[in-house]
């Protein structure tokens, strides 16, 4: 998993790469703590995100929790697999997904 | 010239007879024989007959009468025509009488094999001759061609020896092999060949190890195993040997055949056709033995030293490293490094526990060079002995301990046989979701606090084409699909994280089932593809 991170104008922009699964997911945990501080809205890039399992979402509800004090979170360029996913889990209704 | 000398040694009395032997000297010669005999009444007689060059009816009544003190006669270094005589005569279906054994040198004379108990000589086009390391070896060569003529039977191609001979001090035996190369040499010599060895190899190690042997044909080496690790008891950790000791048993009674000493300098290419050669090792057990010392072969006895390989195959370490890690892929039909390594460091135990009662066994613990090499056998095994929690394996399971850190190799294991299977990208996906979250359950929860092993096998089924999968841990019973699903419409801020994962790979997988049975948790998925 590659992450690639851009603050611009209060918003934290986090283009996810590869997989995110049990092992990788305390980097993005990390890696989105260390800025989210500083920003008021969250939008994670999915477009080259190709797997995602439990210890991702639990990341992302970490970050939804976080972020829905503030302007929100969006999640973008979700492929088909993780969009299901969302579904079975019910993340379409606690995510923004566009 | 006289026909009789002789000596009374401790177990026997060694009697020369030369010459001719017929009526004019039989009463001298047993004359002769007599007062030896009465020296040590009733004691084994042992008549050497190398010089010996006629014996007439008259000098076989003497031996008749001979057996009628002293019952157990035998008759060594007989020449051709007198065996013919006592062969005729019925002479040698009343006593053991042995021919001379033809002499052959090996001075000068090309090695092309070395094993456990002997070294293999080209001694001219056509023949090699296999030289015994024990100089009392008739035994043996009688049990390697016994086996050697069994193997063949069951389909094995190889060598049986046609004679006997004396080489030096020692006993040989005699084969035809016409033009051979061992593998060592084509790998040493010619290194773009390495694929095409490999392959050979290691279907000649299948070929081995599909073949099935009447009970009590050949050895067992169950018991022979296990008793290595016996050994090890004073020179290793309780715990450690404890566990060793219940892998070592739990490794099932096997009646395949098993070479024993299969590296490359024992196969041989024979014009087209490959050949194996030095069967006295021959044995029946589980294919975990025959990996072991192959690793030792070609890794391990040079692990402390790379230049041994050297001298033993007469290829690099490096070389030895690549050809037993293909030829390891190859027989576990595998590219998986997770599954190459599991069944390597399987063969690793049992190896380092060979080599380390061998090498004590042969040269204690004083010598400085020898303690080092046995404390890095030690030391990797001691680390092996850790994470292992068993020695068998099956080329469609993946054995690993239960830990976070091995998902990675889990996951390329189960997508190796999908892929194998033409899955479709998305179906892997669901399937490896399953994987994880199954996986990271047993890891987090079977053994905690304490450690121990999953293991996960993979079955392509056909018509419907599915993929069947399968963890077994023997952590404490608990069903993960008993729990409630969680509520997956709550809002993100009530939601609980808890049991989503087994929830997604219920919903992943198109069937689910839990079982608990032998002490084992035993959960079976199913996806069809």
């Amino acid at each position: 998993m590659t992450i690639q991170k851009e603050l611009h104008e209060n918003t934290l922009f986090v283009a996810v790469e590869g997989r995110l699964d049990t092992t990788t997911a305390p980097d993005l945990e990390k890696s989105l703590r260390e800025n989210m501080e500083d920003a008021e809205k969250l939008v994670l890039d999915f477009s080259e995100l190709e797997y995602i399992s439990s210890a991702g979402l639990r990341v992302l509800l970490m970050a939804q929790k976080t972020m829905a004090k503030k302007e929100g979170m969006k999640v973008t360029g979700v492929n088909e697999l993780i969009s299901e996913i969302f579904e079975v889990t019910g993340f379409t209704e606690i995510l923004e997904i566009e | 010239m006289k026909e009789v000398t002789g000596e009374v040694l401790q177990d026997q009395i060694r009697v020369t007879m030369s010459g001719h032997i017929d009526s004019n000297n039989a009463p001298e010669v047993e004359q002769n024989v007599r007062e030896l005999l009465e020296q040590a009444p009733g004691r084994p007689v042992l008549i050497d007959a190398e010089k010996l060059v006629y014996i007439s009816s008259a000098g076989l009544r003497v031996i008749l009468r001979i057996r009628k003190t002293n019952e157990e006669v035998r008759i060594i270094n007989v020449s051709p025509e007198v065996y013919d005589i006592f062969d005729m005569t019925g002479f040698t279906q009343m006593m053991t009488i042995e021919k001379a054994y033809r002499v052959v040198s090996v001075e000068g004379a090309e090695e092309i094999g070395r094993g456990a108990n002997g070294t293999i000589y080209r001694i001219d086009q056509d023949n090699v001759v296999k030289v015994y390391n024990n100089a009392d070896a008739l035994e043996e060569i009688q049990h390697e061609r016994e086996v050697a003529r069994q193997a063949l039977i069951l389909g094995i191609p190889t060598a049986i020896s046609y004679d006997v001979v004396r080489v030096g001090d020692s006993y040989g035996s005699v084969f035809e092999l016409l033009n051979a190369k061992s593998f060592s040499k084509i790998l040493a010599g010619e290194p773009e060949k390495m694929d095409w060895c490999v392959k050979e190899y290691v279907d000649l190690l299948k070929k081995i190890h599909g073949t099935l042997v009447p009970p009590g044909q050949l050895p067992d080496l169950r018991e022979t195993v296990i008793s290595w690790g016996e050994f090890l008891k004073p020179y290793i950790p309780e715990a450690a040997w404890n566990k060793l000791m219940a892998m070592l048993r739990e490794i099932p009674h096997d009646d395949h055949m098993i070479h024993g000493d299969y590296h490359t300098k024992n196969v041989e290419l024979v014009g087209d056709e490959v050949l194996l050669i030095d069967m006295d090792t021959l044995a029946v057990g589980h294919p975990i033995y025959e990996l072991a010392s192959m690793y030792n072969a070609f890794i391990g006895y040079s692990e402390y030293d790379h230049s041994n390989i050297l001298g033993f195959q007469g290829f690099d370490f490096d070389t030895a490293m690549e050809f037993w890690r293909k030829s390891l892929a190859a027989y576990l039909n595998t590219d998986c490094e997770a599954k190459i390594r599991e069944v390597e460091n399987k063969a690793r135990i049992i190896g380092y526990t060979r080599m380390i009662r061998r090498s004590i066994r042969r040269h204690g613990l004083e010598k400085e060079e020898s303690r080092a090499e046995i404390e890095l056998w030690k030391k990797n095994l001691l680390d092996l002995l850790d994470k292992t929690y068993s020695l068998v394996f099956s080329n469609n399971e993946l054995d690993v301990e239960a830990s976070t850190d091995n998902l990675d190799d889990v996951i390329d294991f189960v997508r190796g046989f999908l892929e194998k299977a033409d899955c479709p990208l998305k179906i892997q996906m669901q399937v490896e979701v399953a994987v994880e979250e199954i996986f990271i359950n047993i890891a987090s929860y079977a053994y905690a606090p304490d450690k121990g092993n999953a293991n996960i096998r993979v079955e392509i089924l056909e018509d419907p084409k599915v993929a069947a999968i399968q963890f077994v841990d023997r952590g404490v019973p608990y069903d993960p699909l008993a729990k409630e699903d969680p509520d997956v419409t709550m809002s993100a801020e009530k939601r609980q994280i808890g049991g989503l994962g087994i929830f997604m790979a219920k919903k992943s997988m198109d069937d689910i089932s839990y079982r608990y049975e032998d002490g084992k948790n035993i959960l079976l998925m199913k996806k069809n593809l």
